[in-house]
């Protein structure tokens, strides 16, 4: 029951971090539900030592930082993946254009801005992350200037 | 800061539909069965290689030492082999995952770099014992053939080996480490930016 709860509480968040970090739908869903594969192992590990959300966006970041290790062997399987395209809804172009920006960034800077964004507290981020606060208000900082201009340079 | 372009009003607006809870049970039950099968088939493996080993012996009857030191070197050699496969996987395993990602990422690549060494280190040894195993098992059988097929034999068999050692273990192990030093390379380079914070 619990993990059912969790499952629809987390699943949208979860699933943009992972965009925000591969600006691709079909890999960023099999991130997620990798991350809810191991949320279900580790439930029972779970001491409420900090806060659920906390908890789980820091097995999703790890997963997505992990990712490295299988982007070749997904490169090569890529092929079914057009087949799902219709299930993608028309993003605004500047949706896909912040994703894109986003997932194109160094791969911290992406788990940080992707949980700012998602209105997480940057004592939190820092929680996550494993950096002091300072850092964090000072990337964050740096990163929405950078996309910033980037939008600018695009016209919008 | 961010002047007049609402990035979290954006960010909040990609949404993709949530599938079905029992797609993630049933991950969860693949993955159970999937490390009950490595388990079973790894055991398996070896229980038959020892199977092998324990009937050659008893049926062929060696009188030499050097047989029997030969025999177990081999049986040592492709333990060692399938003792690195099952060690490797449960490694990674055991790095938490509920960690913060700076002191997940130092894990991992201490890791990566134990898993490089490891594997450089296990296919030496692994082919060296299962030489050196071959060379004495084969001792007591030419002895008793005639000079010309000893010589043969062990000429056939060592040629066996040097292409072994020469051709397929150097690119074995560079196959490995070229695939190993691509994601430390990666994961280093993720360390460093979390390092490069003010």
């Amino acid at each position: 029951m619990v993990f059912d709860e969790i499952y629809s509480m987390h699943w949208q968040k979860v699933f943009r971090l992972c965009m925000g970090y591969t600006n691709d739908v079909d890999i960023a869903k099999d991130l997620a539900q990798d991350t809810f594969v191991i949320v279900w192992q580790q439930l029972p590990n779970f001491r409420g030592e900090s806060n659920i959300g906390t908890w789980i966006y820091r097995i999703a970041s790890n997963n997505c930082l992990k990712f490295v290790e299988k982007q070749k062997r997904i490169v090569k399987t890529e092929l079914p993946t057009q087949l799902m395209e219709e299930q993608v809804v028309s993003v605004e172009p500047q949706i896909q254009f912040l994703y894109k920006c986003i997932a194109a960034l160094p791969e911290t800077d992406r788990i940080i801005i992707s949980l700012e964004l998602d209105e997480v507290k940057q004592a939190d981020i820092a929680n996550i992350v494993g950096l002091s606060e300072a850092n964090v208000r000072v990337k964050i900082h740096r990163i929405k200037e950078k996309l910033t201009q980037r939008f600018k340079e695009n016209g919008f | 800061m961010d002047s007049n372009i609402d990035f979290k009003g954006l960010w909040s607006k990609q949404s993709v539909q949530m599938p079905d809870i029992s797609i993630i049970k049933d991950q969860v039950k693949q993955l159970k069965w999937k490390y009950m099968r490595r388990l079973v088939f790894a055991n398996t493996l070896l229980l038959l290689t020892s199977a092998f080993i324990i009937f050659i012996w008893i049926y062929f009857q060696p009188e030499y030492t050097t047989t029997k030191i030969g025999i177990v070197v081999v049986i040592a050699a492709m333990v060692s082999f399938l003792l690195m496969f099952n060690r490797m996987y449960p490694l990674l395993m055991k790095i938490s995952q509920t960690q913060n990602n700076q002191q997940y990422l130092q894990n991992l690549l201490l890791l990566q770099r134990r898993q490089k060494f490891m594997h450089a280190t296990m296919t030496n040894i692994y082919f060296a014992l299962l030489s050196v195993g071959l060379a004495l098992y084969m001792y007591e059988y030419t002895v008793r053939m005639s000079a010309v097929a000893a010589v043969t034999t062990y000429a056939v068999t060592m040629v066996w080996i040097l292409f072994n050692w020469i051709y397929l273990r150097p690119k074995q192990i560079k196959k490995q480490q070229a695939e190993l030093n691509d994601t430390i390379a990666k994961v280093e380079s993720m360390v460093r930016q979390m390092e490069s914070c003010v």
